[in-house]
């Protein structure tokens, strides 16, 4: 046990000397090597975030993070919508789903939702990102139809880098094409 | 009618002709690698001799044979040499020297070789001084002779040098020995963007967002890699210079902030941009920030690629229903479709040389890499097995590209000579790595 809180001790003497050291570094090589000016501040910031994201059990507990907040939305039964290949329509099974979305969120006045959109493997990064977006702000104006205020809802689009099933087949595919609905308090 | 016959002659005549080169070849020497698959292009048949030490210690190893195995490497992997097996040289290395005069060139053409590198150096423990000589055989003359002095640690470097000596000797064009390829790179929940050397050598991580970071895009000068990570959440626009250790946030307005590719004079940057409702174009000025609007369109514009003299750009629009390439003046105006094969074109990429653009489309279920002439002629399908292909690079030289593979559980960054021989597999693993972007040439 001792030995355990020694260690922690030491991991964050060498994290904080590491931060401060790289911070340092940072100043002089952003000043030399940026090719524009301004936001030296924020670049220094971006770097010490870096630093500590670097570390493999700030990575674990950032995944943890993430898997606890998938638990928590899940739980909140907002379910995915899906889409046809190189399409954002929504089709009349979303409709419906997002019918009981906004019945949620009107008897939930103090809950917000983010809205991801996703895409399948196929085709670029680039395109797939925009594909995404139309997908999320789809289902926002959809919503927005059904009277819940845009002010509550946010769309991101993370295009196809962020697969649900990893599969290389229609069944997976079909269900990466999907808006995700996160919801925050 | 005539123009076909005489075509098809030519065809026939350059067959022939090939025909009788690699038969004879194959009939004298066995040991000769051909690449048969491209009959019509012009292999330069070339031999390399063991380097000669001069002078200095022995504590490296034999260098003899490593210089003009590494010197052939680099050359093979251009796909436009045959280097020729040591096993067929009738020479005797030991009784010549390294001058024209020295030379019985009569030995070299009787085994087929047109070129011949010669070369020497001295070993002083740290220090390496080389000279390397590229001689035509037929002529008996030397074409070019260089002399490079460096820490024993520059020898890579040393061979690069010469071999992008040879191929402006003998083509009029640079090689692109120095140059590098950024993609993106899976790990875990995200992806880094890293770079690797045209021969495959020195994988390195540029980024370390722990976060989706894609699109990666070289300044002209090689400096920078534009980038959009989603470090902070969303899809934001980044610039860093490749040495320095952090990059600078450059657009993060609500939707997307992608970059496309940087102008001649390294001032301007492509973007779509989504702030205003749908997916447009748009140009910063990256001095100061400001930025120009170039589309107008509730349909999805994305990914555009300026023309190598900037007066066009080549861009994605779904605006007549599906996903094509379609290309515009440089203010926006003039808009017309490139594509008209298929109903998914994406990821259009300019040839440096001007007159064809590569792009990505969909063929029978699977994507493949295409080119394209700039009035929509003669469009070239470069790839054929069964993976899905994607994000080509045209090189500097515009004699290659570059794009990833995806398929059977690997992922791959590929390289293909533009004529559609010379598959070269850069980097592979499980992952997931894409979007290619080729390097400038590197000082």
């Amino acid at each position: 046990m001792k030995k355990s809180i020694a260690l922690i001790g030491v991991i964050g003497l060498i994290l904080c000397f590491s931060i401060m050291m790289t911070t340092g570094c940072a100043k002089k090589s952003v000043v030399k090597e940026q090719p524009v000016t301004g936001e030296q501040k924020a670049a220094v910031a971006e770097t010490t975030k870096e630093v500590v994201k670097e570390s493999p059990k700030a990575e674990v507990a950032r995944v943890e993070e993430e898997s606890v907040r998938e638990k928590a939305a899940s739980a909140e039964m907002l379910r995915d919508i899906n889409f046809d290949f190189d399409k954002f329509n929504l089709k009349p099974e979303a409709r419906e789903i997002l019918k009981q979305h906004a019945d949620y969120l009107a008897k939930n006045a103090d809950k917000n939702v983010t809205i991801e959109g996703h895409c399948d493997e196929r085709g670029t990064s680039e395109y797939n990102l925009a594909l995404g977006e139309r997908r999320a702000k789809e289902a926002l104006k959809y919503l927005k139809e059904l009277g819940i205020s845009a002010k509550r809802m946010k769309t991101v689009s993370y295009g196809k880098e962020k697969p649900l099933d990893p599969g290389q087949n229609e069944e997976a595919w079909a269900k990466n094409r999907r808006d995700h609905f996160v919801v925050t308090p | 009618m005539k123009y076909c016959k005489m075509r098809s002659l030519k065809l026939l005549l350059c067959i022939v002709c090939a025909m009788l080169i690699v038969s004879q070849e194959y009939c004298a020497y066995g040991k000769v690698y051909i690449d048969i698959d491209s009959p019509t292009f012009h292999k330069f048949p070339i031999a390399i001799t063991d380097f000669k030490k001069t002078s200095g210690d022995s504590s490296h190893g034999d260098l003899s044979s490593w210089f003009s195995d590494t010197l052939g490497k680099y050359l093979e992997i251009t796909g436009f040499f045959n280097v020729i097996s040591k096993k067929a040289f009738l020479e005797d290395s030991k009784q010549t020297g390294v001058s024209a005069g020295s030379i019985r060139f009569a030995d070299w053409t009787v085994i087929g070789a047109e070129y011949l590198v010669k070369g020497t150096f001295q070993d002083r423990g740290r220090e390496l001084i080389t000279d390397f000589y590229l001689f035509d055989v037929v002529k008996g003359a030397v074409i070019t002779a260089k002399r490079y002095t460096g820490k024993m640690e520059d020898k890579n470097a040393m061979v690069r040098k010469f071999a992008n000596e040879i191929l402006y000797a003998l083509t009029g064009d640079e090689g692109v020995f120095n140059t590098k390829i950024a993609f993106a790179l899976k790990k875990g929940r995200g992806s880094d963007i890293y770079t690797i050397n045209f021969d495959g050598t020195d994988l390195a991580r540029i980024t370390k967002h722990q976060a989706i970071t894609l699109s990666p895009r070289w300044s002209p000068d090689g400096k920078y890699i534009s980038f959009t990570s989603y470090k902070d959440g969303k899809p934001d626009l980044y610039i860093k210079a490749v040495n320095a250790a952090t990059a600078v946030k450059m657009a993060n307005f609500e939707g997307i902030n992608l970059a496309g590719s940087w102008s001649r004079d390294g001032k301007r940057l492509l973007l779509t941009l989504s702030k205003d409702g749908s997916e447009n174009l748009y140009m910063m000025d990256v001095t100061n920030r400001n930025i120009t609007r170039l589309t107008n369109s509730y349909a999805i514009d994305i990914s555009p690629s300026w023309s190598p003299d900037n007066q066009k750009i080549a861009f994605v629009s779904n605006r007549s229903g599906s996903p094509q390439i379609y290309i515009m003046d440089a203010d926006g105006s003039n808009i017309r479709r490139l594509t008209y094969e298929g109903n998914y074109n994406t990821s259009p990429s300019w040839s440096p040389k001007g007159n064809r653009i590569a792009y990505e489309g969909l063929a029978n279920g699977r994507f493949h890499i295409f080119s394209i002439d700039e009035d929509g002629r003669n469009v070239v399908k470069h790839t054929a097995d069964s993976m899905d292909h994607e994000t080509p690079s045209w090189s500097p030289d515009g004699r290659y590209l570059v794009f990833s593979s995806r398929g059977h559980g690997k992922s791959r960054i590929s390289v293909i000579n533009a004529n559609g021989s010379n598959l070269r597999i850069l980097y592979e693993n499980i992952n997931g790595c894409m979007s290619t972007s080729w390097s400038p040439r590197l000082k």
